[in-house]
C-alpha cells in the first residue's frame, strides 16, 4: 500500500514538474515572440551591444570558428608567389575594411559593427598557435561570418587563392607601406 | 456635378499617392548622394597602380625572406614588361617611319 502511495505521489510530483517545465517553455516562447515582433531591439550599427551581449556573441563566434577549423590542414605557405597572389587579392577585397600598413581607419572600419579587425597591426588573437591561427583565417575567409559584414569568399575563390591570402595576412603586420604597395600592385 | 467632384477628388488622391511614392524614392537617393560626398572621394578611387620599385634598397634586403623574394620577382617582372613594351614601341615607330618614306 505504501509502495503504491509512493509511486502515486512521485507520479504527481513528476506531472507537476512537467507542467512547470511546459509553462516555462511557453513563457519563454511568448517572450521571444514579443521581443521579435515588438521592434524594441535596436539593430542600428552605430549603437553598440551591451557588454554582456557582446561577450556572448564573441564567445559563440570564436568557439564556433575554433571548432569548425580544428581539422583544417595548413599547407606550406612559404612560397613567395603566394604573397604576390594574396597581396593583389587583399588589395582588392580586404583592405577597405581590414586596412593596410600606415592606415588607421577607413569608412568601412569605422562604420561596420562589430568593427573589422585591423590586420595591418599585430595584436592578441584567440589562437596563439601559428597553424591554428592560419587555419582560423582560412576558415573565416572561405566561409565568412554571419551578420558581421564578412563575406564568404569561398563561393567565388578556390582554396589555393584563399591560402595565398592567408599567407599574405600572416606577413602583413610586419610590412612597411612601401613593401605593401609593391606586393599589392597590379602587374 | 456630384459625380464630377467625386472623380476629381479621386484623381487628386491618386496624384498625391504618386507624388508620395516619387518623394519616397527621391528623398533617400538625394540624402544618400549627399552623404557620399561628405568625405574625401579619394578614399573611393580604385587604385590600379604599378609597383613603386624605386624605393627598394637591395642592401638592406634579406634575399632568403619570402617577402623580399616576392618583391624582387614583382619588380623584375614589371621591368621586363616595361622593356618589352618600349621595344615594341620603338619597332612600331620604325615601321611607321619606313611606311612614311615609301
Amino acid at each position: 500500500m505504501r509502495f503504491i502511495c509512493k509511486v502515486f505521489l512521485e507520479g504527481i510530483t513528476n506531472m507537476k514538474m512537467l507542467k512547470i517545465l511546459l509553462i516555462l517553455a511557453a513563457l519563454g516562447m511568448i517572450t521571444m515572440f514579443a521581443v521579435m515582433y515588438s521592434g524594441v531591439v535596436n539593430v542600428a550599427a552605430d549603437e553598440p551591444h551591451s557588454k554582456f551581449v557582446y561577450w556572448m556573441l564573441e564567445e559563440t563566434r570564436e568557439n564556433a570558428i575554433a571548432n569548425a577549423s580544428a581539422d583544417i590542414q595548413v599547407p606550406d605557405l612559404s612560397d613567395p608567389e603566394l604573397l604576390l597572389t594574396g597581396g593583389v587579392d587583399y588589395g582588392f577585397m580586404c583592405v577597405s575594411c581590414h586596412l593596410k600598413p600606415g592606415q588607421k581607419e577607413s569608412d568601412m572600419s569605422v562604420g561596420l559593427y562589430p568593427a573589422p579587425p585591423n590586420l595591418a597591426i599585430e595584436h592578441q588573437t584567440h589562437d596563439e598557435d601559428s597553424d591554428r591561427r592560419k587555419a582560423r583565417n582560412f576558415w573565416i575567409i572561405k566561409h565568412g561570418i554571419k551578420a558581421s559584414g564578412m563575406p564568404a569568399w569561398g563561393k567565388t575563390h578556390d582554396d589555393k587563392r584563399i591560402w595565398a591570402m592567408v599567407a599574405f595576412i600572416e606577413r602583413l603586420p610586419k610590412l612597411s607601406p612601401e613593401e605593401y604597395q609593391i606586393l599589392t600592385a597590379m602587374d | 456635378m456630384r459625380e464630377y467632384r467625386f472623380v476629381r477628388a479621386l484623381l487628386i488622391g491618386k496624384k498625391m499617392k504618386t507624388l508620395t511614392k516619387i518623394a519616397l524614392i527621391i528623398v533617400p537617393v538625394v540624402a544618400l548622394s549627399f552623404s557620399a560626398n561628405a568625405h574625401d572621394p579619394k578614399l573611393h578611387v580604385k587604385k590600379n597602380q604599378k609597383a613603386d620599385c624605386s624605393k627598394l634598397d637591395h642592401s638592406k634586403m634579406n634575399m632568403k625572406d619570402p617577402v623580399a623574394m616576392a618583391m624582387m620577382k614583382k619588380c623584375s617582372q614589371q621591368a621586363k614588361k616595361k622593356r618589352t613594351t618600349s621595344q615594341d614601341k620603338i619597332s612600331q615607330s620604325k615601321i611607321n617611319t619606313q611606311h612614311d618614306n615609301h
